[in-house]
């Protein structure tokens, strides 16, 4: 352990080995915040869904918005580690780990909301005893599962060597769960390779899976007729809003992260003005699938599809939606296109109006289309009820409980991704930019 | 010298449990798979999208499951203590 003290690299192992009086408090909170939805939950299973705001018209509120952005922020991850592996981006190393982490998390978390959203929860086996793949559903069953399954196995295996090196270099009581998890690595080069070999295949593999998902997940409402859902854009606009919210939600973890187990030296500035940038890209991105979205519902001027926009532009859904292009245009624009206001700070606080934003755009995606029906009923306006607020923070505490568990037990930052960056990362780095610069041209006279 | 350390018992029967739960779990699916292709049959609906969301699925359940077992019994294999 002495030993340990020395590695310049401590920082990364004391959370595990430390613990301080504020990590068992915000456990115990969170814990009990959780406790509360579970309680909640409950009660909705003995009363049913009369204890939501869901009525005759809107049927689907809090529990699919949030299914739709607990699944979008999972994006994060795992697309975002993998594109930057693979074009081999240096400043990459202390970020994919967390990345990775929050797909993982919040996939689980996602992945039970459409089964909250029953009022039969045991009805679920029926999608696997009478499922019919010609249902969107039932492509997004298989679509989540198949994407947590890769996200959760891309996690694992870069994480090998840090568990060996856990399981050589503590004495914890956890050891025999990094005796078992690391495989018998020992870094040999064979091993390397294998792990290198694997790491290739699953992030090549992990990308269209990654953007199928979320392809899929806006199906669900585009396959319908469904004004304001009905649209051949949706694929592409979940994808860009999943990756820009998933961005987000990376950023607020990363700055929270460096504050908490303090990681300056690993998380400096510039990788924050780096995802900074990423995350400006995706706002204007956002921005134009959201303007060519209205643009063609508009120009088109039919007339219940008028209906769901005015619902949006000018009607009760109106201090959402102008929000929403706040949070997801206004504010990020203007902070990170500034220098002086591209700050950490500065950062956090976009990062903070986009997640707000993007969970805002899943709420005017889903209740003004089910508030202006094609039936002629009277529509009810949906307010959420305390039991879907309660699950819903439910929903974040155990993102935030399942976050701090795993950076109790595993490293955070991929210690040996930065070991390797500081002990090959340079040479590599300048070789790399040696074959891209155009060979220093010689004249015939040098030449002679 | 270094200290030669043999991997206790359960972590053995706890790594081949894990492989073996995913391909429990990859086989699951097939079978899952294979109940929806049949019940699209029967139901004669939609028959064609059935096999070619199958033929995405599958393979790409057993490339996880596949990889997984690759580095699993290649880092077993290569390991220098035991």
């Amino acid at each position: 352990m002495e030993n340990l003290r020395n590695d310049p690299d401590y920082t990364l192992y004391r959370p595990i080995l430390e613990s301080d009086r504020r990590f068992y408090w915000m456990i115990g909170f969170l814990s009990v915040v959780i406790l509360w939805a579970l309680v909640m939950y409950i009660r909705q299973l003995v009363y049913g869904l009369e204890v939501t705001g869901l009525n005759n018209t809107v049927t689907w509120g809090f529990y699919i918005i949030n299914f739709v952005f607990f699944i979008g922020i999972s994006h994060a991850g795992t697309l975002i580690s993998a594109i930057l592996r693979l074009s081999q981006a240096e400043w990459r190393r202390p970020i994919t780990r967390m990345a990775e982490v929050i797909t993982a998390i919040v996939l689980m978390i996602g992945g039970l909301h459409p089964i909250i959203d029953l009022g039969r929860p045991d009805r679920v086996l029926n999608v696997f005893l009478y499922g019919r793949l010609q249902s969107p559903l039932l492509w997004d069953v298989t679509a989540i599962g198949l994407y947590f399954t890769a996200s959760t196995v891309y996690l694992y295996v870069p994480m090998i060597p840090d568990i060996a090196l856990l399981r050589d270099k503590t004495n914890t009581k956890l050891k025999w769960l990094y005796t078992f998890l690391s495989w018998g690595y020992e870094g040999t080069e064979r091993q390397k390779h294998i792990l290198e070999r694997a790491i290739t295949i699953l992030m090549v593999a992990v990308i269209p899976i990654a953007v199928s998902v979320h392809t899929v997940i806006s199906y669900i409402f585009s396959m319908t007729l469904q004004s304001g859902w009905h649209s051949t854009i949706f694929g592409p606009y979940f994808v860009t809003g999943a990756i820009f919210s998933g961005t987000a939600t990376l950023l607020v973890v990363m700055i929270a992260f460096r504050k908490l187990f303090h990681l300056e030296n690993y998380l400096k500035k510039i990788h924050f003005q780096y995802m900074g940038i990423l995350l400006l890209v995706f706002s204007l991105f956002w921005t134009y699938f959201t303007f060519s979205e209205f643009l063609t519902g508009i120009y088109g001027n039919e007339p219940k599809e008028m209906s769901v926009i005015h619902y949006k532009l000018t009607g009760p859904y109106a201090p959402y939606f102008w929000t929403m292009v706040i949070c997801n245009f206004i504010i990020p624009v203007v902070i990170l296109s500034f220098k002086k206001l591209k700050t950490i700070p500065g950062i956090l606080f976009a990062s903070i109006a986009v997640i707000i934003g993007m969970w805002l755009e899943r709420l005017t995606i889903i209740v003004p289309s089910l508030s202006s029906p094609r039936l002629p009923i009277i529509s009810e306006p949906y307010f959420p009820s305390m039991t879907e607020w309660s699950l819903f923070a439910g929903g974040v505490a155990a993102f935030c409980l399942l976050f701090l568990i795993f950076a109790k037990i595993f490293p955070i930052i991929s210690i040996w991704e930065i070991k390797e960056g500081r002990e090959e990362g340079l040479n590599e780095a300048k070789e790399r930019l040696d074959s891209y610069l155009p060979d220093t041209i010689i004249s015939e006279e040098e030449a002679t | 010298m270094e200290e030669k350390k043999v991997t206790p018992k359960y972590i053995l029967f706890l790594q081949v449990f894990s492989i073996s739960i995913i391909w429990v779990l990859f086989i699951s699916v097939n079978f899952w798979i294979i109940n929806l292709i049949s019940l699209s049959r029967y139901l004669q609906d939609t028959q064609n999208a059935t096999l070619v969301i199958s033929i995405i699925i599958l393979p790409l359940f057993g490339l996880l499951a596949g990889v997984l077992t690759y580095v699993f019994v290649g880092l077993r294999k290569t390991r220098i203590r035991d």
